[in-house]
């Protein structure tokens, strides 16, 4: 069939296969002690950096359709956003024939962190131990060498994910640009991570709403609790099926893949904090509070939307413009 | 997953674009009253003509059978043809009581009925609503009393669409007494010409005339007439609503991504200003809202709450765009027109064939398994 959204049994597999890994190593709640950094051998041994990649590369064959879902996994498990840096940073090793760095980083023997241009200089988030880093600024990806840079510490948002900040830069004569496909995907699976987010956040937020009890009855009964639930069920159904469309479309090469992606990246970062926003709320005290996860999706979903690259959607033909009407 | 037509879907949309461009007429739908049908019926008799009615229907009842991703094709092109909406006085008809009639109609029923409908020779209304029966339907009290082979009918239904001009109406009424609730009630089709009956139109805040009150005063009704179970209407009721929130909203949906991209043109906004700002924000939406029709219609389990999740971020969504389209007219929102007309209109989406109160409790009962509302 040539029109079908169901999702196939290799991605179920693949996402199976991804829950149990993340589980394991990425449970959400490893991040109540501050200054956490993620290890990467455990999602390069699962071979996420190598999943979407041509065969004839070392890679899996399959399509960014399966590595965009299985990017909201990793959102849902706040994955650090090295996970992203190094997905994408092996695909521009590739584009510029760098194949050693392509497969170091897709063994995970190579690690990259994700620097975030700022005024001050870019920020590394939870850089220890990598060797590059994917700077992300207005005018695109750059996988730069980390080598003769130096770092200053930064207290990160809340005391929450460790941080620093690029006070020298490297010799910028060795560093990669991102095509613009490249960067493209990097979009696509930043905004797959921020629907994680999205749904992490909402099935906390439901969780509470059934057990925590008030006036002898789950809160989660009261209309005024179940109507943000339902809300944050919309952000995440909307914000998944433009996932879809986006990723199909950016696999496909379709016309409408720079617009599908661009309505993405606007609804990504806004449905991300709302629903972070709405589920501190229906946490009440203690989402308000360091001992609950609920914070944890808010911070990092500031941590996404600085990661990702919003293109201007205004500018892009849009797939459904009418049709002019000849006259009567 | 996959979106990537074949040649013969390719050769589908080019004969509906074709088709489109050479019968869409020009004059705009009148807004209501007899003309509102004439025009309504003349564009369904021309789609009957050309092949193009009863798309979703099954064959073996005079449809076309189409699969959803032809129906996504038909009604993309439709709305980028600027073809008369959907939601007119054959609305009913073809999403809810044709469907009803095709899942718990007799064959006497459907043999009758369904080609009318078809080929756009009658109109229906719903007759569901009461002033005591909102959101609350179930608390319905307008009574069909059984007498010999006849239900009398004594009683008043509200909000009722086209109820003005429409031919025939499915009546949800409670026919067992003393029944409660859900218990007791029977879907039955109304004849509007039958002695006893009363409509008077309701103006909306639009200015215009859709919805009406209809008053029965010992109106009888064939038992013949019943579909589904004598007492068991409100499990026809519930088919009718299936139907209704599956894909008959299709066309309304991806019709927001043509309204928005006639908004942009219109409002012209000046590159990083805060209206585009806005207008991007309105344009991810509905291309979303459209994502999320492709969902609903492509993918396979169907859950049943999809469509409930779409139908309120559609309305939700209509209104924010047309909210947006005052502030890019300026003072002339303050005169009638086409954005301003629809701006009025787009208050009933939030309200019409459910409350998005109502909606956001299905939502969070039935999708995310919260525990319900305490209930009398």
């Amino acid at each position: 069939m040539s029109f079908d959204l169901t999702p196939t049994d290799d991605l179920r597999q693949i996402l199976d296969a991804a829950q149990t890994m993340l589980d394991t190593h990425y449970p959400v709640a490893r991040l109540r002690t501050d200054g956490q950094t993620d290890p990467m051998e455990p999602l390069a041994e699962f071979g996420t950096f190598l999943l979407a990649l041509p065969e004839d590369a070392g890679g899996a064959g399959f399509s960014v359709v399966e590595e965009a879902l299985l990017h909201v996994s990793f959102g849902r498990h706040l994955v650090s956003p090295s996970a992203l840096a190094m997905a994408i940073a092996a695909r521009i090793a590739l584009d510029a024939g760098r194949d050693d760095l392509a497969a170091g980083i897709g063994g995970g023997q190579i690690t990259v962190c994700t620097a975030i241009a700022a005024p001050d200089g870019p920020l590394l988030c939870e850089p220890a131990g990598t060797t590059y880093a994917l700077v992300v600024a207005d005018d695109g990806l750059t996988l730069r060498p980390l080598d003769g840079a130096t770092q200053a510490p930064v207290t990160s948002m809340g005391h929450g994910r460790s941080m620093t900040r690029l006070t020298a830069l490297p010799d910028p004569s060795t560093d990669l640009r991102a095509k613009v496909e490249t960067a493209r995907l990097h979009t696509l699976l930043c905004a797959a991570q921020l629907l994680g987010i999205a749904t992490g956040a909402r099935d906390l937020a439901v969780d509470y709403a059934m057990t925590r009890e008030q006036f002898g009855r789950p809160i989660g009964s009261f209309q005024a609790i179940k109507h943000h639930c339902a809300d944050m069920a919309i952000g995440v159904e909307m914000l998944s099926a433009q996932l879809d469309m986006a990723a199909i479309a950016a696999r496909d090469g379709a016309d409408d893949a720079a617009f599908q992606i661009a309505a993405l990246a606007c609804l990504a970062p806004r449905i991300a904090l709302e629903n972070a926003r709405t589920g501190i709320q229906i946490h009440g005290g203690i989402g308000f509070s360091a001992e609950a996860d609920a914070q944890l999706y808010l911070k990092q979903a500031h941590v996404l939307r600085h990661c990702l690259l919003a293109g201007d959607l205004l500018s892009l033909p849009a797939p459904m413009a009418p049709f002019e009407r000849q006259p009567a | 997953m996959r979106l990537d037509p074949g040649a013969a879907d390719l050769d589908f949309r080019q004969k509906a674009r074709t088709w489109l461009a050479g019968n869409v007429p020009h004059a705009p739908a009148p807004p209501d009253g007899q003309a509102s049908r004439a025009y309504a019926l003349d564009w369904l008799a021309k789609l009957h003509a050309g092949g193009w009615s009863g798309l979703a229907w099954p064959e073996a009842y005079g449809g076309k059978g189409l699969t959803p991703g032809r129906l996504l094709t038909w009604y993309e092109e439709y709305v980028r043809a600027r073809a008369p909406s959907t939601l007119d006085c054959t609305f009913v008809a073809l999403n809810h009581a044709g469907p009803t009639l095709i899942a718990c109609g007799t064959e006497d029923q459907k043999a009758f009925h369904l080609p009318r409908i078809l080929e756009g020779r009658s109109i229906w209304c719903q007759g569901f609503s009461e002033p005591g029966a909102g959101s609350d339907l179930a608390s319905l009290k307008t009574t069909g009393r059984v007498d010999g082979c006849d239900l009398v009918i004594n009683g008043q239904k509200i909000w009722s669409s086209f109820a003005d001009i429409a031919d025939y109406q499915e009546l949800l009424i409670r026919t067992e007494p003393g029944s409660k609730r859900h218990k007791g009630l029977s879907w039955v089709i109304c004849d509007m010409s039958l002695p006893g009956i009363t409509v008077r139109p309701i103006r909306n805040m639009a200015g215009v005339s859709h919805f009406a009150e209809v008053f029965y005063d010992d109106v009888r009704i064939p038992l013949t007439q019943v579909v589904g179970g004598l007492h068991d209407g409100w499990t026809t009721a519930m088919t009718t609503l299936g139907f209704e929130r599956r894909t008959a909203a299709m066309a309304l949906q991806l019709e927001l991504s043509v309204r928005i991209e006639d908004l942009i043109a219109r409002a012209a906004p000046a590159p990083g200003s805060a209206m585009a700002d806005r207008l991007a924000d309105l344009r991810a939406e509905a291309a979303a809202i459209r994502a999320m029709s492709y969902r609903t219609a492509l993918r396979e389990p169907a859950t049943p709450f999809d469509g409930s999740v779409v139908r309120l971020a559609f309305a939700e969504l209509a209104q924010r765009i047309h909210r947006a389209a005052m502030d890019v007219l300026g003072p002339d929102a303050l005169t009638d027109g086409q954005w301003v007309h629809e701006y009025l209109e787009s208050y009933s989406e939030t309200i019409a064939g459910g409350t998005a109160e109502i909606q956001r409790n299905i939502i969070a009962e039935r999708m995310l398994g919260l525990p319900r509302e305490p209930r009398a």
